[in-house]
């Protein structure tokens, strides 16, 4: 019998030991959930909204968006002052003597520059490396560097090991020179840094505001790069943002970070602006399934979702809209006076209901028409005529897709850019829409307005045009969506439709080979212009799905750069939107992308509702925990979406 | 028996390598590239290829015979040997940083979590199926054992049915049905327990109940007729005849007996439990080693596949092995 328990002695023995050499940590001040598992901390190389939401917390760049301000007006950072140029193209940024990383060490001028020089090098894959060829010399280093390394594939293949290192030595030191000399940036000091850009860019301190800008301690990234001596390239490993190695410059540092269990920060204690932290810990658990993210909400383990993608959340929506309704008179009352709708929830009474909050996002949801004149079958394109467009557009009710099919009421959306969401931008009227008409009539007209133009375009009768086919992929509800207009185009036109589901990556193919007659897509701004949105409509841009190509509107884009009037800038990329939303119509908007978020506004100060939504849980202070301020932080009255 | 585990601890590596072959081949195989994110912009081609080169995934060959030399813990005892490691670690240190951490048995980046090393993430995640699949067996034998007493002693009574009928369901009903059940029940409306993560003790049961049910279930069933079979034997019948006490009967004379089959099963299912609790892990967010083997898949990433693969197939060399030998050391009639 004794020889019976041993196995179970063990077990038990194996249990404790575990149990007692796993202890779970103390509860931070802030407990959320991040969506889902990071991709990578390496802030040159990331791209995924996690990533960035994460890097915003442990990182700083040289200047920030100020996101309780309704312009997302820029502020200092690790830059405590910059100067800008008469001609626009020159920008001088002058480091705090203050700004530390969690070592200890300071944060220098060249610490930003070998950040950069990581990201612009095509060695490192940077998904935006884009974002950099605004400065000089920039876009002609990448390129030479690309063709020296094929070059070295080339003239190295019949040397010996110890030749082709050689080689391999000598091209990383051109390299080094070239972009210590062809591109402009300078350092000028430890605490003095130059830009210079290719040509005037308004946005360019919003780019400096971005992650992918940050900087990186080199002595710690050096110790995983290494320079390849078979192809000449410099190899970058992962593994440096992890604790106990990584160090970094933000408000909070990693202390621990447990793979597919959590992330734990404590405030930073060589941050220059630690004092103006609210909260000391932090913890994001990694909970994959979305409905598991709001039964944490639920239970009390975390106190912020960022992103709600459970499959319940139309539900959840429609009973925030019931406890609105029921205190209908209070919530006019606190709208007129132009609150943010954060701050509306915490002067109404606490109710569990409140707690799903959705806001605007910077991002539109919108039906591609491909432009080309044959489709890559040989087929005609009946698309190709704008009026055709014109007509298909009006021709689609978005309330009903807003409000049944996806049910979280999202804003229509007549326009690509999202009305307001960029300081200083008028928004064209765009085309009507089904959902637009408020009678039998309206109805009525606008729909003979539609065939009106088809039969301008040479198709008097719709039900004889060629087929219209409707491309999606299957997730997220695209079909649902693509039902629902390809039933408004039949019911008032008659068309004849067929829908193409496609597996993501053959309808991500067709996409790119334009292979498609009309298609759903989307687009998120990447920086405050209108620019990040009108960009993708360039002739030959890499993002032009609609192949479309007009030259005025090019020109006007053009134009936009070299204008330095912020009003007539303003106007030339106005009229560019009315063009494309109003005449032209490559793509039709359908709504606007909302953030779904869960947190109790009277519990929690921090996140803020303008549709740039920038996170910065840095900035979130947990209401009556003593920590902290404890004083809530809110857009300015009178700020509306 | 020395001569039994030497012999089995021989077959280990040329076990664990046929299997590394096979795994590589059939992941090989599979359509795709694992350095390709869906989501985000592509690298230009050229980029594409270096990258590959770098993880020598345009090769089959060298990708095979490279990882061999870090995966066997070989590359580790060449830079330890040469003393370049320690040179690394010492520059490291001088900068005012922590030396990088170097695993013995290196299994390569993940390529997916550019972040991990796959032998991070499996030390990471181990110790937790192992607690989870230990705990759970626990569970399971003791519930099982009683249940199946109970149900002997009395065959064919109130007890021995509802036993059994309970028996029936928890082997019929899969986990994630029952892991739901119990996340609704005790997690939301009773609020006793904790719905998910991993630390706390109030964590483990959950997840432990909800793996244990199917074990607790067969090894009740097991119970059940080794102890109607041993209690009708002649030792049994002696044993009341001589008077003994029948608490002593049955936990001494008639357990012992009955408990083999049990103890047989539970080598194969300990191994199970250790490595097979993917559904309960994702109902209920436990961070073990099943959910990365699927996700792997899922994300064709090359390194975690085999390392998780690796890591299994060694578990369940050793399980066996260690249950042939206390099988042997129970009862020396065997062997």
């Amino acid at each position: 019998m004794l020889r019976l328990a041993l196995p179970f002695a063990l077990f038990m023995a194996i249990l404790i030991g575990v149990i007692v050499s796993d202890r779970p940590l103390p509860r931070a001040d802030l407990t959320f959930s991040n969506g889902t598992d990071i991709t990578t901390l390496d802030l040159q190389r990331m791209s995924w909204t996690q990533d960035m939401r994460m890097a915003r917390i442990i990182a700083e760049g040289l200047v920030a968006n100020d996101v309780f301000d309704p312009d997302y007006a820029i502020i200092p950072a690790v830059a405590e002052r910059w100067e800008i140029s008469d001609d626009r193209r020159e920008y001088r940024f002058f480091l705090r003597e203050d700004a530390k990383w969690s070592n200890g060490a300071p944060v220098v001028a060249g610490d930003f520059v070998y950040a950069w020089r990581r990201a612009v090098l095509p060695d490192s894959a940077a998904d935006y490396y884009t974002f950099f060829e605004y400065i000089d010399g920039v876009t002609a280093f990448f390129n030479w560097r690309n063709e020296a390394l094929l070059e070295f594939a080339e003239t190295t293949a019949k040397m010996s090991a110890a030749e082709r290192a050689d080689e391999a030595r000598r091209l990383w030191e051109e390299t080094q020179q070239r972009f210590a000399e062809d591109v402009g940036i300078e350092i000028v000091s430890d605490r003095e840094l130059v830009i210079r850009l290719v040509r005037p860019i308004p946005f360019f301190l919003d780019l400096c505001a971005f992650p992918t800008f940050y900087p990186v301690y080199p002595p710690l990234v050096q110790q995983y790069e290494q320079l390849d001596t078979e192809t000449g390239r410099i190899i970058s490993e992962g593994g440096w943002t992890k604790p106990p190695q990584l160090v970094c410059n933000g408000p909070y540092e990693i202390t621990v970070w447990r793979f597919k269990r959590d992330i734990r920060l404590e405030v930073n204690p060589h941050y220059w602006n630690k004092d103006s932290l609210n909260i000391r810990s932090i913890s994001a658990p990694s909970i994959a399934d979305p409905s598991a993210q709001v039964l944490a909400y639920q239970t009390g383990a975390v106190e912020y979702v960022a992103d709600v993608a459970a499959p319940f959340r139309r539900e959840m929506v429609a009973l925030k809209n019931e406890y609105y309704r029921e205190h209908a008179a209070e919530l006019e009352r606190l709208r007129g006076l132009g609150l943010d709708p954060y701050e509306i929830d915490r002067r109404l009474p606490p109710d569990p209901r409140q707690d799903v909050h959705v806001t605007a996002a910077f991002g539109t949801y919108f039906w591609n028409f491909n432009c080309m004149a044959k489709l890559p079958d040989g087929r005609d394109n009946p698309l190709a005529d704008a009026r055709v467009r014109r007509a298909l557009a009006m021709m689609i009710d978005k309330r009903i897709i807003t409000e049944e099919v996806r049910g979280l009421g999202e804003p229509v959306a007549r326009t690509l850019i999202p009305p307001g969401s960029v300081a200083g931008y008028p928004t064209p009227e765009g085309l009507p829409c089904l959902s637009d008409c408020e009678t039998d009539e309206e109805r009525r007209a606008l729909i003979d307005r539609a065939k009106a133009l088809l039969a301008e375009a040479g198709y008097p009768d719709p039900t004889q045009m060629p087929t219209i086919e409707l491309e999606f992929n299957k997730n997220s509800g695209h079909d649902l969506v693509a039902q629902s207009i390809a039933k408004n185009w039949q019911e008032t036109l008659g068309l004849p439709i067929r829908l193409a589901q496609k597996e993501l990556s053959v309808f991500r193919d067709d996409l790119k080979k334009h292979n498609f007659m009309t298609s759903r897509a989307g687009w998120y701004g990447d920086y405050p212009d209108p620019l990040t949105f009108l960009e993708i409509n360039r002739t030959g841009d890499g993002n032009n799905d609609r192949a479309f190509a007009n030259a005025v509107y090019d020109g006007l884009l053009d134009a936009s750069y070299e204008e330095p009037d912020v009003a007539a800038r303003a106007a030339l990329l106005f009229e560019a939107e009315r063009m494309l939303m109003e005449d032209e119509v490559p793509m039709v908007p359908i709504f606007h992308y909302c953030d779904v978020r869960m947190f109790d506004a009277h519990k929690l100060s921090g996140p803020n509702p303008h549709p740039r939504s920038t996170e910065n849980i840095f900035l979130f202070d947990v209401l009556g925990d003593g920590v902290g301020t404890d004083t809530v932080r809110t857009m300015p009255a009178g700020w509306s979406e | 028996m020395i001569a039994l585990i030497v012999r089995r601890l021989v077959q280990l590596p040329l076990i664990v390598g046929v299997i590394y072959t096979l795994t590589l081949v059939l992941a090989w195989a599979v359509p795709g590239n694992p350095l390709e994110n869906p989501e985000g912009r592509k690298p230009p081609e050229s980029v594409m290829a270096a990258m590959k080169a770098q993880y020598n995934l345009d090769s089959f060959p060298k990708f095979y015979f490279s990882y061999l030399d870090s995966a066997s813990g070989l590359r580790w005892a060449r830079d330890t040997m040469s003393g370049r490691a320690a040179e690394q670690a010492e520059a490291a240190r001088e900068a005012g940083l922590v030396p990088r951490p170097r695993p013995v048995f290196d299994l390569g980046p993940s390529l997916k979590h550019r972040d991990e090393r796959v032998a991070g993430i499996l030390a990471g995640a181990l110790p937790v199926s192992v607690s989870l699949g230990i705990l759970a067996i626990l569970i399971a034998v003791a519930v099982g054992v009683t249940a199946g007493v109970v149900g002997a002693v009395k065959p064919n009574s109130f007890a021995d049915m509802a036993t059994l009928i309970v028996a029936l369901i928890g082997i019929s009903l899969p986990s994630f049905v029952i892991g739901t059940l119990f996340v609704l029940v005790f997690g939301v409306w009773l609020a006793l327990l904790p719905v998910g993560g991993w630390g706390t003790v109030s964590q483990m049961i959950l997840p432990a109940v909800t793996l244990s049910l199917p074990f607790a279930a067969y090894i009740a069933r097991l119970t059940r007729m080794g102890m109607i079979d041993t209690l009708n034997s002649d030792y049994v019948r002696t044993a009341r005849a001589k008077g003994v006490a029948e608490r002593e009967v049955l936990l001494r004379h008639a357990l012992k007996n009955a408990f083999l089959p049990v103890l047989s099963y539970l080598g194969p299912a300990t191994a199970l439990a250790m490595t097979g609790s993917f559904v309960v892990e994702r109902v209920f967010n436990v961070p073990g080693l099943g959910q990365h083997f699927v996700d792997a898949v899922q994300n064709k990433d090359l390194f975690l596949i085999i390392g998780v693969v690796l890591v299994f197939s060694t578990m369940l060399v050793l399980l066996n092995l260690a249950v042939d030998v206390l099988y042997r050391w129970v009862d020396p009639r065997i062997g």
